[in-house]
């Protein structure tokens, strides 16, 4: 029975002209999105692998000189792009993808597209994370809103009962029905997907992205599940195809286009963000000392713990490179002044993060927006956590330089070093976490959309269960 | 087939149908004439359980249309004023989904076997119902009924603005239901075709059954007559 209602119901669709049309522009656009996501993606890693070549090569090839200078010519690091980037940027245009490791300084990010993009184009760059939040919503609510109110006003919904069809048979046809349509449209787009994948990424990155894939698409299932239940419940609801309409794309808009931009600005409003200038300044004050221990106070008292620890009277009798020492000293005083503060920072992110979670309870299209860009590897933990792994690799590099010098220059003389100390450092490795990794923080996401889905499904089956044949 | 025991409504203090007792038994057809509003079609939809009664009890086969709705509506098939087809489908995929949700399962060729009994012709059948006249719409709404094998019959209106001949049509195939054992309950403003059709008539006024004439005690002419002298207050 559900099966046949379902069958007759694609049937229709399929017939009906402007469900061809609807379906034939999102297609169109998701693929097209797919296709450019993959394009982007291509040239991208290819710049990227081409630049972590040059910066590799640079490095070892800087000739002769001081190692402290040397790491002041410093290296970039590029963050490696997540094959299904190509569906969603997540945060990347925002966060950046370039880092430049060098003496003394935990820099911020480079590279952020979105520093050169205005205001606008927020709304307007297509990717296939924008179809499916945004668009694919859009032609279920065109798809479903009058699954019921439009048979109570054709008077086809009397025939129907009248046969002794039950309204939940009926309720599970239609969801069927409208799910059946979508995946008319979405299993191609989603073949075309992993066809650019694994043209764009090769085979062994392409099953290394399995697991994050089939999260992904849960996500996305769940969402559109919870958008299925709203429109049917609602259209049973309705007093009509026309409120039923606007009642939805209400829904469509809030969750679109209202529910992201509030949600910033609440988690914003309710954790407030230093501004990137406050956080420079405040790094700044830290470094230069708080009064009562200075950088000159810092370096006289290891001069005196190095004296008396070497037992002599005077910086050219040590054994050691004062100037090395000296350095990495100020670098580990750094390092306190910079864990302090980006951990401070990303603790503010991880509260707005904890607001947003909260606040998706609201709107589905956040807890989705979010998995998205998870599973795809571009968001801000996972930049955390990249960000963390080359200031690791920066901060090795300094202990090699400064070691290097301790260890071989004299307290007097000119020195240099060469190739072999550059070679000393590893190229960058990065491996970015793995799917168990990304789901242990995103299973509020994914639950509060299975919670959706199945209060909208419960409610779309009350509704049905005491759809009125006629509004007496 | 058709019982109305104390069978009544009322919205918000409004009686739309004051205790009726109605049996209609197989082989009747039952016609209801009175104005609009009188609540012939309030009876109707209390037999299909569209809406709740205030109290009495409407039974089909004997089965509590109320305690069990799924099964009583097996046994009925329900033309309304207009049989509402969907537009995109043909009048046999209509009639195919309409009777595979009554639970049957009908080959291409029976289907068009009921089609053609119900006077639709072949030619029609295999065209979307975009374009049906409402005689077309109507035959396939019996068609649906005669493949259900339906056991009773609520018919609310149904050859209201057909043409005569489409309307002759319709009463004939009225006519071989009732003779293959259908109970009928029709509502219809129609009194020729009351007349001619109906084994026998019922008025209603104000939701109330006020007369009930067997058809062969009357002619034409006394029907009007007695219709008329129950309109007028």
């Amino acid at each position: 029975m559900v099966l046949r209602i379902a069958q007759k119901e694609i049937t229709e669709m399929i017939r009906d002209g402007r469900f061809r049309a609807a379906g034939a522009i999102i297609f169109t656009l998701l693929a097209g999105a797919l296709l450019l996501g993959w394009q982007h993606y291509r040239e991208v890693s290819a710049q990227h692998s081409a630049a972590q070549r040059a910066t590799r090569e640079q490095w070892l090839g800087q000739g002769k000189k001081n190692p402290h200078s040397a790491a002041h010519y410093g290296i970039y690091a590029f963050k490696p792009k997540v094959p299904l980037t190509m569906v969603d940027r997540g945060t990347d245009p925002y966060t950046g993808v370039a880092v430049w490791l060098e003496a003394h300084k935990q820099n911020e990010f480079k590279y952020r597209p979105a520093q050169d993009a205005t205001a606008v184009q927020r709304f307007g760059e297509l990717t296939g994370a924008t179809v499916l939040q945004l668009l694919v919503p859009l032609l279920i609510v065109l798809l479903a809103f009058n699954a019921f109110s439009g048979e109570r006003e054709l008077g086809t919904l009397r025939q129907l009962l009248s046969f002794g069809v039950s309204q939940q048979d009926l309720e599970r046809g239609k969801a069927l029905g409208v799910a059946a349509a979508l995946g008319l449209l979405l299993v191609p787009a989603a073949l075309i997907g992993v066809v650019a994948l694994t043209a764009g990424s090769g085979q062994t990155d392409m099953i290394a992205a399995i697991p994050r894939m089939v999260w992904m698409t849960l996500g996305y299932l769940l969402y559109f599940g919870a958008f299925v239940g709203v429109s049917l419940a609602v259209s049973a609801w309705a007093s009509s195809s026309r409120s039923s309409l606007i009642i939805l794309l209400g829904f469509w808009m809030f969750n679109g286009l209202i529910a992201p931009r509030a949600a910033s600005d609440i988690a914003k409003a309710v954790r407030p963000a230093p501004s990137a200038f406050q956080f420079a300044r405040g790094i700044e004050k830290a470094m230069q000392g708080d009064g009562h221990d200075s950088a000159s106070e810092r370096t006289k008292r290891l001069e005196q713990g190095l004296l008396k620890k070497y037992n002599v009277d005077k910086i050219e009798a040590l054994p050691i490179n004062f100037m090395g020492a000296r350095l990495q000293d100020s670098e580990d005083h750094g390092n306190e002044v910079f864990d302090q503060a980006y951990s401070r920072l990303w603790a503010v992110f991880d509260a707005q993060d904890g607001v947003h979670r909260l606040l998706s309870a609201a709107a589905p299209s956040l807890a989705v927006r979010s998995a998205s860009m998870a599973f795809a590897g571009a968001d801000f933990p996972q930049h955390a956590h990249f960000a963390k792994a080359a200031e690791e690799y920066r901060r090795s590099i300094q202990r090699v330089m400064n070691d290097d010098l301790m260890r071989n220059a004299s307290n007097t003389g000119v020195y240099l070093a060469g190739g072999e100390l550059w070679n000393k450092v590893q190229p960058f490795e990065y491996t970015a976490p793995d799917a168990g990794w990304v789901l242990s923080r995103q299973a509020p996401s994914l639950t509060i959309l299975a919670l959706w889905c199945a209060a909208a499904a419960m409610a779309a089956m009350w509704t049905a269960r005491r759809v009125r044949v006629y509004l007496t | 087939m058709l019982e109305a025991n104390a069978l009544s409504k009322s919205y918000n203090g409004t009686t739309a149908l004051h205790p009726l007792d109605l049996r209609i038994e197989p082989g009747e057809i039952f016609c209801l004439l009175g104005a609009n509003g009188a609540g012939k079609t309030t009876t109707i939809n209390l037999f299909l359980n569209f809406i709740p009664p205030s109290s009495g009890t409407a039974k089909i086969g004997g089965l509590d249309v109320v305690q069990q709705p799924l099964e009583s509506k097996r046994l009925l098939a329900y033309i309304p004023e207009q049989v509402m087809l969907y537009k995109n489908l043909t009048g046999i995929e209509n009639l195919e989904y309409f009777t595979s949700l009554a639970g049957g399962r009908h080959s291409k060729a029976e289907l068009m076997g009921f089609l053609e009994e119900a006077g639709l012709a072949r030619t029609e059948a295999d065209k979307r119902v975009g374009a049906y006249s409402k005689g077309m719409r109507q035959k396939v709404g019996i068609a649906i009924a005669i493949a259900k094998k339906a056991r009773a019959l609520l018919l609310d209106e149904p050859t209201s603005g057909l043409d005569p001949k489409a309307s002759n049509e319709f009463s004939e195939l009225l006519k071989k239901l009732s003779g293959s054992g259908a109970a009928i309950l029709m509502a219809t403003h129609d009194l020729f075709r009351a007349k001619e059709t109906g084994t026998r008539v019922g008025i209603m006024k104000h939701g109330h059954l006020v007369a009930r004439y067997s058809t062969s005690e009357l002619g034409h002419a006394d029907l009007e007559r007695i219709y008329l002298e129950h309109m007028h207050d």
